[in-house]
């Protein structure tokens, strides 16, 4: 008995031609699509995103085989797994098809595809569109059925799920006609290893040869259509994610996570500064939008969209899309809406969960300089009188420069760089622990514990100036270049070996944005040089058990990864940590950054509350968190949810500091 | 049109003062300085007049003139007054700026100005360091022209002006006048706008002309100041702890003690 078919059975040889030809057709529609838009986005501007190009490459294949973002996102991501896996068994099926039927047989007389391997051939195909069928289902089920939250559905969904249950349904329907004719009955044996063609055969057994065979050709010529009608409209649906999101892993950012542009402002031939227009975005940006699939992973998790603001990370990329395709000059911050590109707290927690690598950061970022830049705008007058703050008094608040170090007076474990000799370690306190008050008991901690290490301690008082982060992220590129130039030249005076901050939004700005001008001093976290103390033994915490849940801020955690070393300090010092629902690379912003910490909130409903919200439902007395924002945020969101007896917002260093 | 726009570099309120060795004028170290808080309304206006008069062929290309009068450092508010859109600055170079009173002042404004034909001068209402709220009065009368203070309002057509004056208690007066004519300007005039990139470099290149007030013809000092001291220290506020039951009855014995609200 044979284990073998014969390809181009009942179509015959002659169809070779015709199915060449259309074949070809479709081949230059999918080539001309794809051409047609890569003129939009060679419209925008130039980046370079092809260094290391080998590594890119690994690192895409292995994300696209290995469908490594997707199906992080529960059921939904892993039935496109499912469905892109048979997708290339059924893709690499045919491709076998091909070699045989039009390279090896024809010009060396081999077949390959007999015996057992034939037998593995059939199973594995017949199960792969099987498997393709089921996910379909579901997926369809999810969308027009049980219709999550949040979900938009388009005509080409509908076209796209219709297209392929119609290739793959006509697929298994070609199969049990021949089967039917050729198999069933005759070649059981072979029959089995076709089981989905078998139980379609099945139904057609008692029709004559002849009416088998017309059907079978034309439902062969239907199943071939419809798979060229997939090629050629690939470019001009969202199937073009087929390419383009694959290839957005080829360009992803590999600079340290989280760095910004930083944009030459002494450039004079420069005309415009961030982005108004579409085509004032890189080449890359505008690819972005075509690489975005709608799947709203990112909208789900954005701490804006969630509280009602009128921004979808989502919708901002589909609408710079649209506006790129639609017109090349048109404005992108009036199709995305101010409002939306205002309310954006830069958390990045839609850049991370994003499986197509779209970076969204940089696009807010890029509207909000244009806004700032070129036109002098901002979220609201109490913005205008920070930036005025920052431009003179060097802190957010306005207070007077010359008492930013009176927080440390009396310490005497602290003092001036001005005035003393090398210091273990220069803490850059920051705005907050400067001037705040409540942040000041942080600062005043962090240093009683410092002092408990016998570590000293040199500080820059008058001469330390706003890092700079909250006017960067809210577009004034200008004027946060003006405070890290100051900064820098003020600490690389004193040469220090290490730089500890308490705020990760300083730390983020002083390790990565301060690169780019010339700043190369060590930075550190207090977190994780405390960690690093009390692994080394050389700090000693006196544990003392309690009830926490630990809030990670987003430029510690999903910013810089430091996600342990908090809480194995919170351990240290004897807590019980009950992670919140949304904690580690999922935790939900406080709504301070992005330069909101300048802005009232305005819109929807308030975020910290959200936050304290989930806090208090863990059931811990206290929420701890690494982060000044993030503390000014909670202690207001307590007072505003009246959670105050459920909840008392707290800083690591104030925890540790209670128990040396 | 020709509009000159008198601005002021002033300590920021928030930073700490300390009385210097002379005793009549506060030690400058450690001070943030920024633009006087009524000169900002000054020059925004005269920078709306601008862009109000531009592409109006009737009138002849308006151009704003910012002056500031002080040491090196005013530079700095000349330039923000350029970015936010002043055509060309003048920085009357004066190291005796601590000791000028209102009458110095405007006359040293008055001898630049007196023969460039300004058609208006813009000032703040007063200064947020010496408060004397003359100097743009006396320039006026001293150039001869009309002059409208404690301005709120401002609208100009063709050479007539309609103004909005605040008055005490939040009544507003309304009147109207002709250039040439001085306005000192008030808060709730309008919103000082942010100056954009583009804008801020233009102003490095903009025209900053120095001239050293010794080379001015001043008239003589009428104020001296005779002593700079801080405020006596009163009573601070009391701020009531506790239980809600404590705090009432802590706020009923002080107004019985202190107080005749409650016998």
């Amino acid at each position: 008995m044979k284990f073998t078919r014969e390809i181009y059975w009942n179509v015959g040889a002659d169809v070779l031609a015709p199915m060449y030809f259309i074949a070809l057709l479709s081949t230059l529609a999918l080539i001309y699509g794809f051409y047609a838009r890569s003129k939009v986005y060679r419209r925008g501007k130039p980046l370079y995103r092809f260094d290391d190009i080998a590594t890119r490459i690994a690192g895409a294949l292995v994300k696209t085989l290995g469908q490594v973002k997707v199906i992080g996102g529960g059921a939904p991501g892993l039935a496109h797994g499912i469905f892109f896996w048979s997708f290339i068994l059924l893709f690499c099926g045919t491709t076998l098809v091909f070699v045989q039927a039009d390279i090896t047989d024809p010009l060396f007389g081999y077949r390959f595809l007999k015996g057992g391997f034939y037998k593995l051939f059939s199973l594995t195909l017949d199960i792969a569109g099987l498997a393709a069928i089921i996910m379909m289902l579901g997926l369809f089920a999810r969308r027009y059925i049980v219709r999550p939250k949040g979900l938009e559905s388009a005509f080409d969904d509908l076209f796209i799920h219709a297209l392929f249950f119609a290739i793959l349904v006509t697929g298994f329907i070609v199969e049990g006609l021949r089967m039917a004719a050729t198999e069933i009955g005759q070649n059981m044996e072979l029959a089995y290893f076709s089981p989905v063609g078998l139980m379609t055969g099945l139904m057609f057994t008692g029709l004559e040869k002849e009416t088998i065979e017309s059907f079978h050709k034309l439902m062969w010529w239907i199943h071939f259509a419809f798979s060229t009608l997939f090629i050629a409209s690939i470019p001009y649906t969202k199937l073009r994610h087929m390419f383009t999101t694959s290839f957005n892993y080829v360009l992803e950012d590999r600079r340290p996570k989280g760095s910004l542009e930083t944009q030459d402002l002494e450039d004079e031939s420069a005309e415009t500064f961030g982005a108004a227009k579409a085509g004032e975005l890189s080449w890359k940006d505008i690819f972005d939008t075509d690489a975005c699939t709608r799947c709203k992973r990112c909208q789900d998790v954005c701490p804006a969209y969630s509280t009602g603001k009128p921004l979808s990370p989502m919708k901002l990329i589909e609408r710079i899309g649209d506006t790129a395709f639609g017109d090349i000059e048109g404005s992108i911050t009036t199709s995305v809406g101010k409002d939306a590109i205002w309310a954006c707290t830069m958390c990045r927690a839609c850049q991370d969960t994003c499986p197509a690598s779209i970076e969204h950061v940089a696009k807010v970022l890029e509207m909000r300089r244009s806004m700032a830049l070129m036109e002098g705008e901002f979220p609201g007058d109490e913005v205008v009188t920070a930036m005025d703050n920052i431009e003179v008094n060097a802190n957010p608040f306005g207070l007077a420069p010359a008492a930013r170090g009176d927080w440390a007076d009396g310490l005497d474990n602290v003092g001036s760089l001005k005035e003393l000799d090398k210091t273990d370690i220069v803490y850059f306190a920051g705005c907050y622990a400067s001037y705040d008050q409540r942040n000041k008991k942080v600062a005043t901690s962090l240093m009683k514990i410092f002092k408990a290490a016998g570590i000293s301690v040199g500080i820059l008082g008058a001469q330390e100036k706003c890092c700079g982060d909250p006017a960067r992220r809210i577009g004034n590129e200008y004027l946060y270049q003006q405070m890290a130039g100051e900064n820098i030249d003020a600490i690389k005076s004193y040469d220090p070996h290490t730089v500890v901050t308490s705020c990760p939004h300083c730390y983020n700005t002083l390790e990565k944005d301060y690169r780019d001008l010339g700043f190369d001093v060590k930075v550190e976290h207090y977190t994780v040089f405390l960690d690093r103390l009390v692994k080394d033994k050389k700090l000693e915490i006196l544990a003392e058990e309690f009830d926490v849940t630990y809030h990670d801020s987003c430029f510690l955690g999903r910013y810089n990864g430091v996600y342990n070393q908090p809480r194995e300090l919170i351990k240290a010092a004897g807590g019980r940590i009950v992670e919140m629902r949304r904690a580690m690379e999922n935790s939900f912003c406080c709504g301070a950054g992005g330069g909101r910490i300048l802005a009232e909130e305005k819109l929807g409903t308030r975020i910290n509350i959200a936050r304290a919200t989930m806090a208090a439902e863990t059931g811990a007395g206290s929420l701890v968190s690494n982060c000044p924002f993030c503390l000014t945020m909670f202690e207001d969101g307590v007072k505003t949810a009246e959670l105050e007896e459920k909840l008392t917002p707290k800083d690591i260093a104030e925890i540790i500091a209670d128990r040396l | 049109m020709e509009i000159l726009v008198c601005v002021k570099q002033v300590p920021d309120m928030e930073s700490k003062f300390n009385i210097d060795t002379s005793g009549t004028w506060y030690d400058e170290t450690d001070l943030a300085y920024r633009m006087n808080e009524y000169d900002e309304f000054a020059v925004e206006q005269a920078v709306l007049v601008k862009e109000k008069l531009r592409g109006d062929t009737s009138v002849a290309d308006t151009s704003v003139t910012v002056l500031s009068i002080g040491p090196e450092r005013v530079k700095d508010v000349i330039k923000k007054a350029l970015s936010m859109g002043c055509d060309r600055g003048v920085h009357i170079k004066d190291e005796q700026y601590q000791a000028r009173d209102p009458m110095e002042n405007a006359s040293i404004i008055a001898s630049f100005a007196k023969d460039k034909g300004f058609d208006l001068i813009f000032t703040g209402l007063q200064s947020q360091d010496r408060g004397s709220a003359q100097t743009g009065i006396i320039v006026a009368r001293v150039l001869e022209m009309r002059c409208v203070t404690t301005v709120v309002g401002f609208e100009l057509e063709n050479d007539v002006i309609t103004a909005k004056r605040e008055l005490d208690g939040g009544l507003k007066a309304g009147f109207r006048t002709r250039t040439p004519a001085v306005i000192t300007c008030q808060m709730g005039l309008n919103k000082p706008r942010y100056p954009t990139l583009p804008n801020i470099i233009k102003a490095k290149k903009k025209e900053l002309t120095t001239i050293e007030a010794d080379t001015m013809a001043t008239a003589e000092r009428m104020v001296e100041t005779d002593a700079l001291f801080h405020p006596e220290k009163k009573g601070a506020g009391l701020v009531l702890e506790g239980e809600i039951n404590d705090q009432a009855d802590k706020l009923i014995s002080i107004l019985r003690e202190k107080t005749g609200v409650i016998k």
